[in-house]
């Protein structure tokens, strides 16, 4: 299935000279104007919202991986006094339809996902009774009294172990394996230059499970009006328009119906794109008590109840000539969905950069999702890009071995060059443009690579072995278009929208259907409007994440707010900015071509004394008085956006790890990140982005991991007390350098930023400790990378050895 | 999760703290730091009838120092915060190997509530307090309404958190003898503050001709309760810590351990980092010796 059918669209006109635009705010660091209300504890995050009678809701989960609803007797929960209304999974389905997923995986079926559990349960934590009490520890008591008879049934936990003959089937009604779908990409004959290659690289590299964990868990505020038909929703979500498509859909009301707001989101990084059985649940209490319902996932809950990420398995095949050159690559590879299928599912973008940065014209790549009886995998930040930018890197390395050659040379010889681009890759994306070949030198320089290629793997004073490592990348950010989407049967569009009005005070009130979670965009889109209407950065008040007032928008995900966003920015604001001048010059006498826009004034451009406040000029226009006649009154305008193409970022990045070749224990010494996002809006938020989701994947290479007892098929890492996400003092030092190569297919010439530190970590580090220990024979295949799996690789070396001396 | 009702009572003395218990019969928790115990109950898996706050009981923290020489001892109050000994200059002089295992324990916030007595009854196998004190061969002083006694931390334990004390009994002060000349802590985390794979902390004299004696060798989290490595001691009394008896010594503490396996570690790992973490500290000991006689 093709990524999109068309090329992108040719380099356009330089936008900056077009406009007249001298980049006064974009490519500056300016302050977030988000920080002072959350510096000053101001930030209203979902559980900041209180409601007066407002009820509190729990939720009963499943203990079993697999299990049969027998019965469930909820009489001793209905008699304890603040107990005011219990859903079993009958009245769900009396009330409600199955949740809906907006990113289906191609080919699957729907599956009956209600937001309480029917007749089987199918992953620990899933919603099986939810009460609603006048407190949540009053609510948590109820749930210990319902009593409920499973018969726990043969589950399994294992991704590949799933799709063999004979594994327990999680949905027969649906489906008759554990198969959800499978689909493929290819380019060229891969199987006969493998066939006919020198060097062939096979393994199966294998990426953990992890979460990823915002400081906000999940949570939701319903309140019901009957008499006006209004459900209003506060909810901590990236993408409110959506949520409150879902949301109707499941609760069959119109989506004229509802309301959902989401500001401040205290981090969302994938997880929070969608509807949640839970959403669902507080609405159904809520129009059943015509009381508002609150629900706040505690941490304990987060782990087993709001979606994981990663997990897959890849059988992957590099194979090259006798120089290094890459012949062929092959990608087959396992994705672990978990119970049911999430609003977003588990990773798709594996299948569009398997090929990494790479000029390889015979490539195939095949995706089989399975199903587990765990907590479902939907997005997380990297969607597959850090899962195939490990495999791969780490294969590089491998080959570059096996062939006695610097890792950093083969690189560079199989690398796209600026003049290969645009690039089509096997999965029909294009990469639009970009140097490569400059990040990895300026990473391997950065670390003084060359020095180290020269100097023996020996023990320093400490008893530790230096090991490089590099990993180069690209990354896709923004969706190609709604016509690839639709491709896909996609249940959102591609676009960004804002609307710009004028006010009465002389500064401009920007909607947006973007929620802030994090990720600034509230700065960022007020430093791209002020760059075009030619006022200051701080006379734009954005307005965030409230369907009732943005215009409709898609959201927050994808590293695609801003690769659409910034063309919906400028075309809402030059249309403003002309109308402000023709109404400015009008008051002023003056030629709507002499008029400009400075600070708060529209001015003449040769006579200073010809001005007049820009509060005056929107007052004109919102009375309708002191216009010309043949102009409208209001100074409002709106525009949706989408643009042509998916924008690639790029980059390498290198990690300096110390070894001890005794117990496995290594310290990432330093970690170089060099990155291209194109053009930088906001060089601090860039850095701040890049730094973030690095200590993420920091984490998912290092230590987290949602690991399930082979045994018992229960999670053993479900708290903070035993997952290992690091805390500032675990995270190495951190340097960062940008390229900036513009985007031709964005406006402004933006890349998408907010996911790509998550891609590079794992295999930088895991071939720095392959490297540290390249005498002893190491080889790393599984994230994360710990010591102990470090021991154990030594100890698989030691044996092989052993095994060919004998 | 929220914790289940449960009734709270500040106690103002011993006395009234030790009664209360007492009426609980076994149901109730004294409220200490909290650090653990809280998340115990919002986790509800513990569901308590009351929780006896001891915070304003006064006189149960503070560092103190009685005798001379041989005799002299520290005694530490058991509500005696992490923080406090961190920054305490006494306690620095008096107990430099509990200082510096203090700053392994959890993050600031937590040194900040935690106390010394409220984690050796938590009695968390891989805790670093229950270590030290073992290794430095404290004694644990109690109290309940049938009087007083001392649990010297050897047999302070029955499992893992599991402290051998009575449901009437409240920890009130833990005894140090004379603090051993050398000393040396090793410990493998996943991250800083973390719960241990393993901790080593070893003490030793050394007399002027460069023998070792009293050679202590504690070890955390790869047993239910923190251990000594008896064999491992006796095989390096009398030594000069030569790389041999260094080497066998740790070889002997295989003896002393049965680790677990859990999302930190396996149980075949923490057996092969146990004697390589034994030899490091061990010759750290040394080298801090060596150093000292340069001095």
């Amino acid at each position: 299935m093709n990524e999109f059918v068309e090329a992108p669209a040719a380099p356009k006109e330089e936008t900056w000279q077009e406009e007249g635009l001298k980049r006064r705010l974009i490519g500056t660091s300016v302050p977030r104007t988000e920080d002072e209300r959350l510096l000053r504890g101001d930030g209203r995050f979902t559980d900041d919202v209180q409601f007066a009678h407002q009820l509190e809701m729990a939720v009963g989960r499943c203990p079993f991986p697999h299990a049969r609803i027998l019965s469930i007797d909820f009489s001793k929960a209905t008699a304890l006094e603040g107990v005011k209304h219990i859903l079993t999974g009958a009245q769900v389905r009396e009330l409600s339809d199955p949740l809906t997923v907006l990113r289906p995986v191609p080919g699957a079926p729907q599956l009956p996902y209600y937001a309480l559990a029917q007749d089987r349960a199918t992953y620990e934590g899933q919603p099986v009774v939810s009460v609603v009490a006048t407190s949540r520890a009053l609510a948590e008591d109820a749930i210990e009294l319902v009593e409920i008879e499973y018969e726990p049934l043969p589950h399994v936990s294992d991704a590949i172990e799933a799709l063999e003959e004979g594994a327990p089937l999680l949905h027969p009604q649906s489906l008759d394996s554990n198969l959800l779908a499978s689909n493929s990409d290819r380019a060229g004959e891969p199987e006969a230059r493998i066939e006919e290659a020198d060097v062939v690289i096979r393994s199966r590299m294998r990426i953990g499970r992890v979460t990823p964990l915002p400081m906000e868990p999940r949570g939701v505020v319903a309140v019901w009006r009957p008499g006006a038909r209004e459900l209003s929703i506060h909810t901590s979500t990236q993408v409110p328009h959506l949520v409150r498509k879902q949301l109707a859909e499941s609760l069959r009301l119109g989506e004229e119906c509802i309301r959902v707001s989401a500001s401040d989101v205290g981090g969302g990084f994938g997880m929070k794109l969608g509807v949640y059985p839970e959403d669902v649940l507080a609405s159904l209490h809520a129009m059943a008590l015509r009381r508002p319902v609150k629900w706040i996932e505690d941490r304990m809950e987060h782990f087993r109840a709001s979606t994981h990420g990663r997990e897959s398995i890849h059988d992957y095949c590099l194979a090259a000539d006798a120089e290094g050159r890459f012949v062929a690559m092959t990608n087959t590879y396992t994705t672990d969905i978990g119970g049911w299928n999430s609003p977003f599912g588990s990773s798709q973008l594996s299948s569009v950069v398997f090929t990494g940065p790479y000029r390889v014209a015979d490539a195939a790549v095949e995706r089989r999702v399975a199903m587990t009886n765990k907590t479902p995998v939907g997005a997380y930040r990297g969607y597959g890009q850090p899962e195939v930018n490990f495999a791969l890197e780490v294969l590089v390395d491998r080959l570059a071995r096996r062939l006695g050659k610097d890792p950093l040379a083969l690189r560079e010889m199989n690398m796209l060059r600026p003049e290969d681009l645009p690039w089509t890759v096997p999965s029909g994306a294009v990469y639009d443009s970009g140097d490569y070949v400059k990040t990895l030198h300026m990473a391997a320089e950065a670390v003084d690579y060359a020095a180290h290629r020269g100097r023996p793997r020996t023990p320093r004073a400490d008893g530790r072995i230096l090991g490089i490592g590099l990993s180069a990348f690209v990354e896709r950010t923004g969706y190609a278009s709604a016509r690839f989407l639709a491709n896909r049967g996609s249940k959102f569009g591609a676009h960004e929208s804002v609307t710009l009005r004028a006010n009465r005070s002389g500064t401009i009130d920007l909607y947006t259907g973007v929620s802030s979670i994090g990720q600034s965009s509230e700065t960022a889109f007020a430093q791209i409007c002020a760059e075009v209407l030619g006022v200051e950065f701080d006379a734009v008040r954005v307005h965030s994440g409230d369907t009732a007032t943005s215009p409709l928008n898609t959201g927050a995900f994808a590293s695609r707010t801003l690769i659409a966003a910034a063309g919906a920015l400028r075309e809402a604001a030059l249309p403003f900015r002309d109308k402000t001048l023709r109404l400015g010059a009008w008051a002023l006498g003056i030629e709507p071509g002499d008029a400009v826009i400075e600070g708060r004034e529209v001015r003449h451009r040769s006579d200073a004394d010809k001005r007049v406040a820009l509060a005056d000029v929107f007052s004109r226009a919102i009375l309708g008085q002191g216009i010309p006649h043949d102009e409208t009154p209001g100074l409002e305008t709106s525009a949706h956006f989408e643009p042509p193409s998916a924008a690639f970022s790029f980059g390498t990045a290198a990690a300096v790890v110390a070894v001890d070749p005794e117990t496995g224990e290594f310290e990432v010494e330093r970690f170089v990140m060099v990155h291209d996002c194109g053009v930088a809006v906001n060089p601090m938020i860039v850095e701040g982005q890049v730094r973030g989701a690095l200590v993420q994947g920091l984490g998912a290479a290092l230590g987290e991991e949602l690991r399930y007892d082979a045994v018992t098929g229960q999670l053993l890492s479900g708290s903070m007390l035993d997952y290992a996400v690091p805390r500032a003092a675990d995270v190495p030092p951190i340097e960062l350098l940008h390229t900036e190569v513009p985007s031709p297919v964005t406006t402004f010439g933006v890349r998408g930023v907010g996911e790509v530190g998550t891609i590079p970590p794992g295999a930088a580090i895991a071939n720095a400790i392959c490297d540290a220990l390249a005498d002893h024979g190491v080889e790393l295949s599984a994230l994360p990378v710990t010591p102990e799996s470090v021991w154990r690789a030594l100890e698989a070396a030691k044996a092989a050895k052993k095994g060919e001396a004998a | 999760m929220k914790a289940a009702d449960f009734l709270y009572h500040r106690a103002g003395s011993v006395a009234e703290a030790v009664t209360l218990l007492d009426e609980y019969a076994g149901e109730a928790r004294l409220l200490a730091g909290g650090q653990s115990l809280m998340p115990m109950l919002n986790m509800r898996l513990w569901r308590l009838g009351a929780l006896i706050d001891v915070n304003q009981v006064p006189g149960l923290d503070g560092i103190e120092v009685e005798g001379q020489g041989d005799l002299e001892a520290t005694r530490v109050g058991a509500l005696t915060r992490y923080a406090s000994l961190e920054r305490s200059p006494l306690a620095a002089s008096r107990l430099p190997l509990l200082v510096e295992m203090v700053r392994h324990i959890g993050d600031r916030q937590v040194r900040n509530r935690g106390t010394l007595g409220g984690s050796l009854v938590q009695g968390d196998p891989t805790a670093e307090m229950p270590l030290a004190c073992l290794v430095l061969d404290a004694r644990v002083r109690v109290e309940s309404g049938r009087g007083g006694r001392e649990i010297a931390m050897g047999e302070f334990y029955h499992g893992s958190y599991a402290a051998a004390l009575e449901f009437d009994e409240m920890v009130t002060e833990i005894r140090f003898p004379r603090h051993p000349q050398h000393f040396a802590f090793s410990e493998l985390t996943r991250r800083h503050g973390d719960f241990c794979v393993l901790s080593v902390a070893v003490t030793g004299e050394c007399d002027s001709d460069g023998r070792w004696h009293d050679v202590r060798i504690g070890l955390g989290g790869v047993n239910d309760m923190p251990v000594l490595a008896e064999a491992a001691s006796a095989r390096l009394a009398g030594t000069r810590l030569a790389d041999d008896d260094i080497r066998e010594a740790a070889a002997l503490t295989q003896e002393a351990i049965d680790p677990p396996s859990d999302m930190r570690a396996t149980a075949e790992y923490r057996a092969h980092l146990v004697p390589v973490h034994v030899r490091r500290a061990l010759q750290q000991l040394c080298s801090k010796n060596r150093a000292a006689d340069r001095r």
